[in-house]
């Protein structure tokens, strides 16, 4: 089988984060960049795929140059191959739909892919859209926030899943080729160890230069890549202190509420929220 | 383009209009001008077009077709990609439903236009161009945005609770459609769907919330949260962790991955307050938690709590709560 994963660097969104001088955006300065982790969800369920039916993984992103990091890190995981779009543009804000219109071109048609997967959004971004934005541009079938892989059949081309949605779930068959979009507790990814990644280094990595793409055919200009060409602009950014009244009722002993502090913290508790908040 | 601004209708499994579309209809009527417009899309959904007349809707357009059934995207992703390109509507808002995010996507691709997802905020610049504020980075920073208005349709997804729904009559003219669906454009075969009954109010609507962590330690004692869940008259959700051990099923799992929520009131039992975790619920009003550890991160972001043991602390606190709300 050929298993494409669509992976892509993210801003470490646990980390320390403040407004850059722009005012539209994260400070890059000191930024930890990071594979996005929704990826290492699907990179793993295609290593998983690969390992019960044969095949190949290939790696595809489009993004800066320390991008390659994460290729890295997908092939050090098990990848075979990584094809990185390189450009500094890729950096900033750029379209949903030019992304996905980039990285499908990469592929050209799908013909001999059978598998696709990708992450269920960006945790910087959040768009939550790239992933599917890619089965159109490819003209197959996708499943959004599939929570189980149940059957894949290469030799009929069909492949089962269970999907999630609101208020329950659902078990869908597709045709191959298709695309899945991973959301996390799906599987638990393998750790890309240190010598892995030194072999990592030796898997084939082609990169691509926009210099290479051919824009006409895919409908936009070069110029859509990077904010000025952006069909959505953020205009301003912030990161809001946490703005909470912080009223934490604790023991006389600055931890836990014990023997007759209990029912006296419920009584004030319930006070507070009627009285102070008014929402019962 | 028309000056049209659609609002696509959400339809739960049971047939019923979500309470996001008659949200998202008023704050449109309230805030973006131009015709306010309604799109009903689905199997045996015609009759349901009144209600939305009843917040103001123009027009609403009709697709009433077998293969829109399930929750299955292929036959809705052509459907509203041909009204767009037959009508040009200047404006296309859904709410932010796990359906609008497995269908809207490839609805902008489709017909080339930019797309927000989950906003919070919306609005018109001067120029007519639609203008949107949305959270980002795990929902710790919050960005204000605007289309280019290069013509195509600006499409955004509005996350529900976030705007107050008014009726008012709207001319209500019904139009229906064909959008030339056949079963050729379904892809996905559904093999089974299962879709619980819950008498407890839905996660992304429910007015007041209280979920549980992995604190709780066990999927019996899942039940002090439906109970204080029922008591408020809440929605029961649960952390990650907490899903993962099988405590509870999965959709009821608040944060990054799961819903986001934004109710009056959120209870948070057991909770140890992750980036995750606070990425789908941090916009709550009045955030309360009840965990055993002071040093617990949710106090920080909790706007009142009871550092304590929730075994102990649950039974008094149902008692009071019961005795506050008779009063
Ligand atoms: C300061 C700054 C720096 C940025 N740097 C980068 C960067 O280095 N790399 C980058 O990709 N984006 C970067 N972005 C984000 C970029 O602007 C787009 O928002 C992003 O690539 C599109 O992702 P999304 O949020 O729409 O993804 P979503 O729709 O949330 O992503 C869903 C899935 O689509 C796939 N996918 C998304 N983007 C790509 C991609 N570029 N290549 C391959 N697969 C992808 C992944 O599988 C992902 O899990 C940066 C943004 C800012 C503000
Ligand atoms: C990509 C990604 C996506 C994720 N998405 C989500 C998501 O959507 N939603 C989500 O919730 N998480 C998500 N997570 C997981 C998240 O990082 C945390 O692991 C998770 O939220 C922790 O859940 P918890 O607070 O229940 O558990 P813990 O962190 O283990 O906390 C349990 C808390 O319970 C307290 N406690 C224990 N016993 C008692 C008692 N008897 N009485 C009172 N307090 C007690 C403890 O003091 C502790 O604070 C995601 C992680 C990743 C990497």
């Amino acid at each position: 089988m050929k298993i494409v994963v669509f992976i892509t660097q993210t801003q470490d969104t646990e980390a320390r984060i403040k407004v850059g001088s722009s005012g539209d955006s994260i400070d890059a300065e000191g930024m930890k960049w990071i594979m996005n982790p929704y990826d290492e969800f699907a990179v793993e369920e295609a290593i998983r795929t690969k390992e019960a039916y044969g095949g190949e993984v290939v790696l595809i992103t489009a993004g800066p140059q320390r991008a390659s990091q994460a290729l890295l890190q997908g092939l050090a995981m098990g990848a075979d191959s990584a094809v990185h779009i390189s450009d500094e543009a890729l950096g900033e804000t750029v379209d949903s739909l030019v992304i996905s219109k980039l990285v499908a071109s990469e592929l050209g048609n799908v013909e001999g892919v059978d598998l696709i997967f990708t992450g269920m959004k960006i945790i910087d971004e959040e768009s939550v859209q790239v992933g599917i934005q890619i089965a159109e541009e490819l003209g197959i079938a996708h499943l959004a926030l599939v929570s189980k892989v149940i059957d894949v059949k290469p030799d009929e081309k069909k492949l089962v899943c269970q999907k999630e949605i609101d208020g329950g779930s659902v078990s869908v068959e597709v045709s191959l080729p298709a695309l899945i979009t991973c959301p996390d507790a799906m599987n638990e990814p393998r750790y890309a160890s240190v010598p892995n990644i030194m072999k990592a280094k030796r898997k084939p990595m082609k990169t691509v230069s926009l210099d290479d793409v051919d824009f006409g055919s895919l409908g936009i200009s070069r110029d859509a890549v990077g904010k000025s060409g952006a069909k959505i602009k953020t205009v301003s950014l912030e990161v809001p202190e946490v703005q909470r009244k912080l009223r934490i009722i604790k023991g006389s002993d600055e931890t836990t509420v014990k023997g007759d502090e209990i029912a006296e913290s419920a009584r004030e508790l319930v006070k507070l929220l009627r009285d102070d908040a008014k929402v019962i | 383009m028309s000056s049209e601004i659609w609002v696509v209708a959400d339809i739960k499994a049971d047939g019923q209009i979500r309470k996001v579309t008659f949200e998202v209809l008023s704050e449109a009527r309230r805030k973006l001008g131009g015709s306010v417009c309604a799109v009903l899309l689905g199997s045996g959904v015609s009759d349901r077009a009144s209600e939305l007349a009843g917040y103001g809707a123009e027009k609403i357009y009709v697709v009433d077709n077998p293969n829109l059934r399930d929750f299955n995207p292929d036959g809705y992703v052509k459907a509203l990609c041909e009204l767009i390109k037959k009508h040009s509507p200047a404006v296309v808002l859904s709410g932010n439903t796990a359906f609008a995010e497995d269908y809207i996507p490839r609805v902008a691709s489709g017909v080339g236009s930019g797309l927000a997802m989950d906003c919070v905020d919306i609005g018109m610049t001067d120029d007519g161009r639609l203008r949107i504020k949305r959270y980002s980075h795990s929902s710790r920073a919050i960005s204000t945005q605007e289309f280019n208005g290069d013509g195509s349709a600006m499409i955004a997804t509005v996350r529900p609770n976030s705007f107050k729904e008014e009726g008012s009559a709207g001319a209500g003219q019904v139009v229906n459609e064909d959008a030339g669906i056949t079963d050729a454009d379904i892809r996905i075969k559904v093999l089974e769907m299962k879709t619980k009954e819950s008498d407890r109010p839905e996660l992304t609507e429910a007015e007041r919330v209280v979920s549980g962590g992995r604190g709780l330690a066990s999927e019996e004692n899942f039940n002090h949260i439906y109970d204080l869940a029922d008591l408020l008259g809440a929605a029961a959700g649960a952390t990650r962790a907490a899903v993962d051990a099988g405590y509870c099923p999965y959709d009821m799992q608040v944060g990054q991955t799961g819903k986001a929520v934004s109710p009056v009131l959120y209870v948070a039992v057991a909770i140890s307050g992750s980036v995750q975790h606070f990425s789908g619920m941090g916009s709550s009003k009045v955030i309360v938690s009840i965990n055993k550890d002071p040093e617990a991160p949710i106090f920080a972001k909790s706007d009142y709590g009871i550092c304590g043991d929730l075994f102990q602390v649950l039974p008094p606190l149902t008692e009071e709560l019961k005795k506050a709300l008779s009063e």
